[in-house]
């Protein structure tokens, strides 16, 4: 009786052990596969992972949804709203609320940010050739002519009447992945989505969680370079990084251009950041932070960020420090053999 | 005794059975495969462990970029496009896949490297 007691024993610590993988009892069933979509739009390559009941079919209406705002928001398609505004010749149109949205928060970030983030530089960077397939150093004389086509005061909005003045382009490019990211992850999670991971050409946005409850891991780009800094692990939060590296073209004496464009001067902003990262609950606050404060560089970023909060930041300097704010200092690490130094800003 | 200890050897076989499974399961797969896709379409699935040197050319619209693996590494040898974005990001090496834009073509892991979720940059 003894023995056969032992034997029974063994044979349910057996079971036991081959049934490591099986979920406890009463958790909710967690179905590994995850969906995935990717698409290329607004100028760029976007990829989708969502986990969850129904994951799939959100997946699809949200990559519908981008379909939608990119034609409204398009600055070089004719039947864009944007383009109607551009080529009204300074007469008011009527706009549709999501584009209206848009508009006032771009706005908005433009006076925030004392136009360091001008959505109004379009034609300026046109003249470099960045939207173009030609790139090549603009002379001074057209800069300066485009620059006086340049100013974010000048755009009315009001309600769903949107007028850009004759000569002068409204471009959202610097907001609308952010907005989109926002718009999408609300359709995600509507649809029930808990667990999901959006990127929108390197603007990333977390929808809670990995699905086993952990922090999903993100690297962020070593500018520059190939491979990453570091890594940040976060959850429910935007992630989006803007640097010079992400689109520049050399002359012949070897200069380096980038696209983004300080609105001061005409010129690629050169304020001593070599890449900013900005981490927030919304993707559209990080879109529009991340190019400002690249912008303004990292004594007028630590100065905006003590004043404004409601983010964190991960600036990389041209001399190769890493500037963290204390609410990431503890979620970033830098990758084995970095040499930068990290400093931590308290608030 | 035949009878008797055939038992022992059945708790025995599940016990190295069930080691063997969590063994499996837990592992991930070192994976090396990477993948090129054309608007949406896989064209071609390499493991990067075992190919051979190569260049593969993909041609879009009739414009045509030039892929190759060297040293068991992929990147964008060349493009035939304006920005050069693709040929600039060097060596796959991280979830953030190769991407050219006018193209429409994509380099990628497969898998990612189970390390990371996504890149930001």
């Amino acid at each position: 009786m003894e023995i056969v007691k032992r034997r029974l024993a063994a044979l349910l610590l057996a079971a036991t052990l081959t049934g490591c993988s099986a979920p406890p009892e009463g958790a909710e069933p967690q179905p590994m596969q995850p969906a995935e979509r990717s698409l290329f739009a607004m100028n760029t390559y976007m990829t989708f992972t969502a986990y969850g009941n129904g994951a799939s079919a959100a997946l699809e209406r949200a990559a519908a949804q981008i379909g939608e705002v990119e034609a409204l928001w398009s600055v070089t398609r004719e039947d864009s709203e944007i383009y109607r505004a551009n080529h009204s010749g300074g007469q008011a149109i009527t706009v549709s609320e999501e584009t209206a949205a848009l508009v006032a928060f771009a706005l908005e970030m433009a006076r925030k940010t004392d136009g360091a983030l001008d959505p109004t530089i379009y034609p300026v960077l046109a003249a470099w050739g960045f939207t173009t397939d030609s790139k090549q150093v603009p002379s001074q004389g057209q800069i300066d002519s485009l620059l006086a086509q340049v100013d974010y005061r000048r755009i009315e909005l009001d309600g769903t009447g949107l007028t850009v003045p004759a000569g002068m382009q409204l471009d959202l490019g610097a907001v609308g992945k952010g907005y989109t990211a926002d718009l999408v992850t609300q359709t995600l999670r509507e649809a029930g989505v808990e667990s999901a991971i959006l990127s929108l050409g390197g603007n990333i946005q977390a929808i809670g969680s990995r699905p086993d409850g952990t922090d999903w891991r993100i690297g962020i780009r070593a500018p520059w370079e190939e491979g990453n800094l570091g890594v940040l692990e976060i959850s429910n939060a935007a992630v989006v990084t803007s640097g010079g590296y992400e689109n520049y073209f050399e002359d012949e004496a070897g200069t380096r251009y980038w696209h983004i464009l300080d609105p001061a001067t005409g010129a690629p902003a050169d304020s001593g950041l070599q890449s900013v990262t900005i981490i927030g609950e919304e993707g559209r606050l990080c879109d529009a932070l991340s190019t400002a404060l690249f912008v303004m560089g990292a004594e007028k970023a630590e100065a905006y960020w003590r004043e404004n909060g409601g983010f964190d930041m991960l600036l990389v300097t041209d001399e190769g420090e890493v500037i963290l704010t204390e609410g990431i200092a503890t979620r970033f690490s830098l990758r084995d053999g970095r040499t930068e130094t990290v400093r931590v800003l308290a608030a | 005794m035949k009878w008797k200890k055939w038992p022992f050897f059945l708790v025995g076989a599940l016990l190295a059975l069930g080691v063997v499974g969590s063994v499996l399961v837990l592992q991930r797969p070192d994976t090396n495969l990477v993948e090129v896709v054309r608007d949406g379409e896989v064209l071609y699935q390499f493991d990067l462990a075992r190919a051979e040197d190569q260049v593969v050319e993909v041609e879009y619209e009739g414009r045509i970029n030039t892929i190759e693996i060297r040293d068991h590494q992929i990147h964008m040898r060349e493009a035939d496009c304006p920005d050069q974005t693709c040929v600039h990001m060097g060596w796959l090496d991280s979830a953030a896949p190769i991407v050219c834009l006018p193209n429409h073509l994509v380099i990628r892991f497969v898998q990612d490297d189970g390390e990371l979720d996504g890149v930001a940059g």
